[in-house]
């Protein structure tokens, strides 16, 4: 057994030169100073910006359960982008986004948030709120880099770093119910259903539609599905046996069509009402489409892309001509509400001369009123709040842009002014 | 060492040169490559584990298992149960992090072990079938017990400490160079993988081994020769899951969070996959389908820019998590046609001496 102890004397000087190499600098990766220089202009500058350009992420879902809407926000953002390079960039540099599809797989998803970790100052988009959590430790305790999550889990406050904007789950259907109880004649003592998916985006909503009917002194009676179920006849049977005199549904595109379709055919006349991701226009071309225009309104945290500000067109014209044959929907409203907050947060740290991290996450803090054009104002001065409690409700209407009509401006209700979760 | 004494002591020398060269190699990858190279291998390893355990299964003792992804789950868990504290609200026992991995083992383990009874009566399609309902009523309880698994949002992993040193991100200099979660976990998931290789091949190249071949080619000889065919079969069971169950400690300390969605039939099928292309019924297959196939859509993603045909996202034409599934069929297509035995074959061919002195536990 001579060879094995050459070998492991061998081995031995090798890993003795190895560690001298490290020591002496060669590893790229050898700790020297904290990476902060100060650049062209003055401006100090970190992980992702160099003197020409400001590298931005994007964790998107484009072939996964969310590839509708990933593919709206991230054309969106990819659109801003390239209206503000054209403009002349941020702070002299050119904004560049680095957009990895992960097709809602956590392995994938974890794989690019840390590929791009060390290339970009933060995320303009990250889609799946479970990645967003399992990576929250990293943001919270050493990246620091700001991350805008595309999902609006009231689970996701908290962190200084990943700032939901607009009103989270639970007070957009407190909201909702609000609409309900003012406008819809639902009155104390009455039943109101409750058909919403399991995971935190069904059980945030319950949780609003909960605090809302206990001010309002209304019955929840809750209908849990999964979603992979696409017929709701079972439960429309089970709501009507009830005797509900309204519904909130807080589930899919699918589930909602389905909802109204076999409510409507059923008998069962009575509003139903959605959240945010319980719309897509490409509905209104199905067999529910008009019963949708009659008895269903949804919720949201911004006016619809076809609404009537100047924003709100010269996007939906800037979007067609970039895009021509893709949807309108309210995704391009998200993505694009997104990247503006983010290039607003680093034009006001440019100004401060300090586009580090720190300082785009300092400059976010002191934006208490951010207004993206679509009807909204954003406090993000508050990372335990959401950065904002409007809501907007919204009616299908085949003959508008979008397919959505706006029936109820921004409002913000009693029960959700008071409310925390 | 019967090898060494039949062949000269030049190519033994060679041969020990050589695994200490890639050792040093593997031992050095820290120093340099950043995190996203080192994440991957983890996942890679995490992989090369889970693989070996469903090859001792499916590929030597020729018991289909749809339900791997269930015991990775069992495990990955399991390890969170143990070692939380109960400080996010969650059901823990606040055990040390090395006790916890360990008894997540044994709990996927004894998992496998309740399951077996089944494994036991059933064979090939009809067992897949039943090892299917495993995965479904394994997602169910995760999205639906909350108190321990956390539910949609899963529950973060706490890190595992071990003789002092904590595996989380707190850094750690070495030689200059920071060494956070990735890095320190680096060197575990290589002892593991090692351990994990080590175990399985003196299993295949042993008496069982011998034994769960025979089962795998013809279970009425076997039992006619002696064999106790269903003990057997329990046993393999077992030690599957408990190989999944190291693979799921090992990924949950990795992503640092346990996610539901992620145990799904898709792993499951993932898993069969490596096998298929690596090889079956043995443990450098199972290794190296297992790296070839954790790794290639993070491969593809990250180099999408600079492939033909494959385009960004956003731009239309084929997305890079499309190109790597096609990849993976065309990979299974390719191996079944033109390489039945898997990746090690082609090691093999290439190998000038015979391959067919090693005992048959080992190469099919």
């Amino acid at each position: 057994m001579n060879h094995r102890r050459q070998a492991v004397r061998g081995l031995a000087a090798a890993l003795a030169a190895l560690v001298a190499l490290t020591a002496a600098g060669c590893s790229s990766k050898a700790k020297t100073g904290d990476g902060k220089v100060t650049g062209a202009g003055g401006v100090k500058t970190g992980e992702g910006v160099t003197d020409k350009t400001i590298a931005l992420g994007a964790l998107t879902d484009m072939t996964g359960v969310y590839a509708t809407l990933g593919k709206s926000v991230t054309q969106a953002q990819q659109l801003y982008v390239k209206q503000v390079n054209a403009a002349g960039g941020i702070c002299g540099r050119q904004l560049e986004l680095t957009v990895r599809d992960h097709g809602y797989d956590p392995q994938k998803a974890l794989a690019a948030y840390t590929e791009l970790e060390p290339k970009v100052v933060g995320y303009t988009q990250f889609i799946g709120s479970p990645f967003v959590a399992a990576v929250k430790s990293r943001v919270d305790g050493q990246d620091k880099g700001l991350v805008l999550p595309q999902a609006w889990s009231a689970s996701l406050l908290g962190s200084p770093y990943i700032r939901v904007l607009g009103a989270t789950y639970d007070v957009e259907t407190i909201n909702a119910v609000d609409f309900l109880v003012t406008e819809k004649g639902l009155k104390k003592g009455d039943k109101l259903g409750h058909v919403y998916f399991e995971g935190d985006y069904g059980e945030n909503a319950l949780a609003g539609s909960k605090h809302a009917a206990g001010k309002a002194g209304l019955t929840v009676v809750e209908q849990k599905i999964k979603p992979t179920d696409n017929d709701m006849s079972a439960q429309v049977a089970a709501l009507k046996q009830a005797g509900v005199k309204a519904v909130v549904i807080s589930a899919g595109p699918r589930q909602a069509a389905s909802l109204v379709g076999v409510a409507a055919a059923t008998g069962l006349r009575v509003p139903v009402v959605g959240n945010n991701s319980a719309f897509a226009p490409q509905l209104l071309g199905t067999q529910a489409g008009p019963a949708l225009e009659k008895m269903y309104w949804f919720a949201s945290p911004s006016l619809p892309i076809g609404a009537d500000t100047p924003t709100a067109k010269k996007l939906v014209a800037d979007y067609q001509a970039a895009y021509p044959g893709d949807g309108l929907d309210n995704g391009i409203v998200a993505g694009w509400t997104a990247a503006s907050v983010f290039g607003e947060a680093l034009k006001k740290a440019c100004a401060d001369k300090d586009l580090t991290r720190e300082g785009v996450d300092k400059a976010l803090l002191t934006m208490k009123a951010h207004d993206a054009g679509f009807g909204m104002t954003h406090d993000l001065g508050d990372p335990e709040a959401p950065s904002s409690r409007e809501s907007v409700i919204i009616q299908p209407d085949k003959s508008v842009p979008g397919g959505m009509r706006t029936v109820r401006q921004p409002f913000v209700s009693e029960a959700a002014k008071s409310y925390t979760p | 060492m019967s090898e060494t004494l039949t062949r000269p002591v030049v190519r033994g020398r060679a041969l020990v040169y050589g695994w200490s060269a890639a050792g040093l190699l593997l031992a050095a990858l820290p120093f340099y490559l950043d995190r996203f190279w080192l994440q991957a291998g983890l996942f890679a390893m995490a992989a090369a584990l889970g693989a070996i355990g469903i090859n001792l299964l499916t590929g030597a003792t020729g018991q289909l298992s749809m339900g791997h992804a269930f015991f990775l789950a069992v495990g990955a868990y399991g390890y969170c149960a143990f070692a939380g504290d109960g400080s996010d609200g969650l059901a823990g026992l606040g055990l040390p992090g090395w006790l916890a991995a360990v008894l997540a083992v044994a709990l996927a383990g004894l998992a496998g072990g309740v399951f077996s009874p089944i494994a036991g009566r059933l064979r090939g399609a009809y067992l897949g079938i039943a090892t299917l309902a495993l995965i479904f009523i394994g997602q169910h309880v995760l999205f639906n017990a909350h108190d321990v698994t956390g539910g949609y949002n899963g529950r973060a992993v706490p890190p595992l400490s071990l003789f002092g040193l904590t595996f989380d991100d707190t850094e750690l200099l070495v030689a200059q160079v920071p060494f956070g979660a990735v890095e320190k976990l680096w060197y575990l998931g290589l002892v593991l993988l090692v351990g994990g290789v080590l175990f399985a091949r003196g299993v295949l190249r042993g008496r069982p081994g011998r034994a769960m071949n025979a089962i795998r080619d013809h279970r009425i000889a076997a039992g006619v020769m002696g064999i106790p065919v269903a003990r057997y079969r329990a046993a393999v069971f077992v030690l599957s899951s408990m190989y999944a169950g190291l693979a799921g400690v090992l990924l949950a300390l990795v992503f640092q969070r346990t996610v539901p969605e992620y145990f799904g039939m898709a792993l499951s099928l993932e898993y069969l996959a490596m096998i298929v292309i690596g090889g079956l019924g043995s443990v450098a297959g199972a290794v190296a389908g297992g790296v070839f196939v954790s790794l290639l859509p993070q491969l593809l993603t990250r180099y999408s820019d600079a492939l033909p045909l494959v385009s960004a996202p956003g731009t239309g034409g084929i997305a890079p998590g499309e190109a790597a599934r096609y990849l993976y069929g065309a990979a299974v297509v390719a191996v079944v046609l033109f390489l039945p035995g898997g990746l090690v074959r082609l090691a093999a061919r290439t190998r000038k001496t015979p391959t067919s002195d090693r005992p048959s536990g080992e190469a099919r």
